[in-house]
């Protein structure tokens, strides 16, 4: 589905990405995991195109998308539910919701509404409701739920769990999995790296914008190294 | 006596103040999609009122004058923005400012050699025979600009509300990165923000035309004041210019009654002062607080 060779990404002369490559199989979850500023997310923005990309190659689905606008990457498939929400604070949960649908054809994205509205109930109940008044969990559902929208062929989540309460982390990662029996491919940045490692069947380990560790997400698991510095004790 | 003299200067004052909030409007739709203004936006008021008087010349009907002008705006605004805008903001520059000014300039220089330097009437059947209302004189004309400024506005608002085109267009205004992110084209959501700049603007010119002439320089005036009142009002209100251009208008036309006409431009540069020394982001203005 994805595969990513040489990819660096720098922000004037100073590289947050080195030369990473990776690939995302159709159908699996993937996770890039590593501590605070290890590039996790710029890697993520390269790829939708929201960060400046310094040279690499981005295939979707056998097709190079590295010069391409972000919109563009929408409309092929590629969809980012990025970190911090970014929900449209000012207008209404049911608007945003319509706009994450932007490039679909009018006719479907009613039946796509009642179907977010049936699997995330809070965003029926608060339909009208400016998003920003809505707590951060609820945000955070409505942040994947517009990016559902667009009916993706490939999902990038952006640290879904940061910031929220445990429960919600739960639900978060609940919402990963189910998506994953769905058949959905999700590329997964996370620094909760054991529930990340948990949904997903490959795992790649990001450290100053390199990649020093990948392998299956129950070989990482069991990777004495992985768990000293990533899992803490008690595995 | 004295105080119907006032109501009369405050209410012209007022009405023409309306003209100002809708050049206003204009800065405030292409800033808020791209941080950028036209700095040649008069320019667009005069030329639009050239064309749409040419277009009576040619023997046009005035109310099939009326679209015919305000499409020559949208067409301006959009060539503005191709010709001066895109390539500044693709490479995150500033040099919007000297191109949009340059092709203001050129657009003068244009309309003196099309046109010539004298100041022509502009005919309009509306009638410019004064009406009372509590003793205060109000011409027809005058609430035509009303209506005008209050239609167009109105309009453009509740496509902005109501359509997912004009979602759209409210999305890249809150957060670009997040609007590119739902598959809207900021590039193309600009170009929007400029050809409906341009509509505003040709309005402005349609509807002050008959009050002041065409000339070319018939907007140097204008465009000074409706800057002013983008910049007091706040650069995000559409309810503030109104009430700022209002106020403005009022204000000027009181002022030249008491002073004598050479102060008439006083009071905008003194509250544009004001506005940048108390509050930069305009008084209906909202303070821009980035989370990082």
């Amino acid at each position: 589905m994805l595969e990513v060779t040489d990819l660096t990404v720098a922000y004037g002369p100073i590289e947050a990405v080195r030369s990473v490559s990776f690939t995302v199989q159709a159908g699996t979850v993937a996770t890039l995991i590593g501590p605070n500023g290890a590039g996790k997310s710029s890697t993520l923005n390269a790829l939708s195109g929201v960060a400046p990309q310094r040279c690499g190659r981005i295939l979707l689905e056998g097709q190079d998308i590295s010069r391409w606008s972000v919109h563009r990457r929408v409309a092929a498939g590629l969809v980012q539910v990025p970190e911090g929400r970014l929900v449209l604070a000012g207008m209404s949960v049911r608007e945003n919701l319509e706009l994450g649908a932007y490039r679909r054809p009018r006719t479907e994205v009613a039946a796509d509404l009642e179907r977010m509205e049936v699997r995330f109930p809070i965003l029926r109940e608060r339909r009208n409701a400016a998003a920003g008044t809505l707590s951060g969990g609820e945000q955070q559902m409505l942040a994947i739920a517009r990016g559902l929208m667009a009916r993706p062929k490939l999902l990038l989540l952006d640290e879904p769990s940061l910031g929220l309460a445990p429960l919600l982390v739960r639900t978060v990662f609940e919402i990963v999995t189910e998506l994953r029996n769905s058949g959905l491919t999700i590329l997964l940045v996370e620094q909760n790296a054991r529930q990340a490692l948990n949904v997903s069947s490959f795992g790649y380990v990001i450290e100053n914008g390199k990649i020093v560790i990948e392998g299956p997400a129950d070989k990482l698991r069991s990777d004495p190294a992985i768990i000293r510095t990533y899992l803490g004790q008690g595995v | 006596m004295e105080s119907l003299i006032i109501s009369q200067m405050a209410v012209s004052g007022a009405l023409m103040g309306l003209v100002y909030a809708l050049i206003a409007y204009g800065f405030q739709l292409t800033f808020s999609t791209s941080k950028s203004i036209n700095f040649g936006q008069g320019e667009l008021v005069m030329l639009s009122a050239f064309f749409s008087l040419t277009l009576l010349d040619w023997g046009v009907p005035y109310w099939l004058m009326v679209p015919g002008g305000l499409l020559f705006g949208v067409f301006l605004g959009l060539a503005v923005e191709r010709a001066g805008v895109r390539l500044a903001l693709e490479q995150k520059s500033e040099g919007w400012i000297l191109l949009t000014i340059i092709i203001g300039l050129l657009g003068f220089s244009a309309a003196e050699n099309i046109w010539g330097r004298d100041d022509r009437p502009f005919p309009t059947p509306i009638s410019a025979d004064a009406l009372q209302f509590f003793g205060v004189n109000v011409t027809p004309l005058e609430i035509s600009v009303a209506i005008g400024v209050f239609a167009l506005m109105g309009l453009i608002e509740l496509f902005k509300r109501k359509t997912l085109l004009g979602k759209a267009f409210e999305a890249v205004s809150a957060d670009r990165d997040a609007a590119e992110l739902m598959g809207i084209s900021a590039t193309r959501t600009v170009m929007l923000s400029y050809g409906l700049s341009g509509l505003v603007a040709a309005m402005a010119g349609i509807l002050v035309s008959p009050i002041t002439t065409v000339g070319p320089t018939m907007a140097s005036a204008l465009i000074l004041k409706a800057f002013s009142v983008a910049v007091v009002a706040g650069l995000d209100s559409g309810f503030g210019v109104v009430v700022i251009g209002i106020f403005l208008g009022a204000l000027e036309s009181l002022t030249s009654f008491y002073l004598g006409s050479g102060w008439r431009e006083a009071p905008g540069l003194i509250l544009l002062i004001l506005a940048l020394a108390v509050r930069p982001n305009g008084v209906f203005g909202k303070a821009t607080i980035r989370k990082v």
